[in-house]
């Protein structure tokens, strides 16, 4: 499952679904709205666009590090502190090539999948920055 | 001609999420784009240094793919482009 979406996901049956006969573990990630001061998150996605990369980034753990699933959900619209932002499960023969194959999917979000956070605070709000700068058009990472 | 052009996160705020602009032919990228922004001076200075060029973090795509920003004023732009304009992305 690779989407972008408002509602929540079920993680718990992301990893009953990651359980493949050969899966020797299941790395799951979890990044949560933190309270940094704020009310609420809005999250803003170039959809369409966001929602291909995310899939060539899948499709790239997989092949790297051996990967026998790979679940993405990214949320968007406004978030609570505590809910669920995103969500990556991975499964993999072992636990070296669980964990690499899941660091490697979200430094890949954080660094060219176009999806913002706008902390909403009391006084207003604030966008997040992005730490990467993309001006020659190409993905750092 | 008509070329769709989105802004995002700030961008967004500043020159409306989509704007359907009509164009002539030949037109560059850093041209329409320029053009748009004249507008809004807040917004211009958001996406242009005070050379006219595109700040460095400004992200251009064309048709969903990323354009660099050296390549923007050779980029011809047709009928039923889609532009996106955006800050560095903070997803994750």
């Amino acid at each position: 499952m690779i989407a972008i979406q408002t509602d929540d996901v079920d993680i718990g049956a992301l990893i009953i679904a990651a359980k493949k006969h050969t899966t020797g573990a299941v790395v799951v990630f979890d990044g949560i709205v933190r309270d940094d001061d704020i009310v609420e998150m809005e999250l803003e996605a170039y959809e369409d666009v966001a929602q291909k990369e995310l899939e060539k980034i899948a499709e790239d753990a997989t092949t790297q590090f051996n990967l026998l699933s790979v679940d993405i959900v990214h949320r968007i619209g406004r978030l609570a502190v505590g809910e669920n932002i995103l969500i990556i499960v991975v499964s993999a023969g072992h636990r070296e090539e669980a964990y690499a194959g899941s660091r490697f999917i979200i430094e890949a979000i954080k660094a060219g999948v176009p999806i913002w956070k706008k902390e909403l605070t009391k006084d207003g709000g604030r966008w997040v920055p992005g730490k990467h700068r993309h001006g020659s058009g190409t993905k750092k990472t | 001609m008509n070329v769709r052009i989105r802004f995002f996160a700030q961008f967004g705020e500043l020159f409306g999420s989509e704007i359907i602009h009509e164009s002539v032919p030949g037109t560059t990228l850093t041209s329409l784009i320029k053009g748009i922004a004249a507008k809004n001076s807040e917004g211009y200075d958001a996406i242009f240094d005070k050379n006219g060029a595109f700040l460095d973090f400004v992200i251009l795509m064309k048709n969903g793919r990323r354009i660099d920003n050296a390549d923007a004023g050779k980029t011809r732009i047709a009928d039923g482009d889609e532009i996106a304009v955006f800050p560095p992305v903070a997803g994750g």
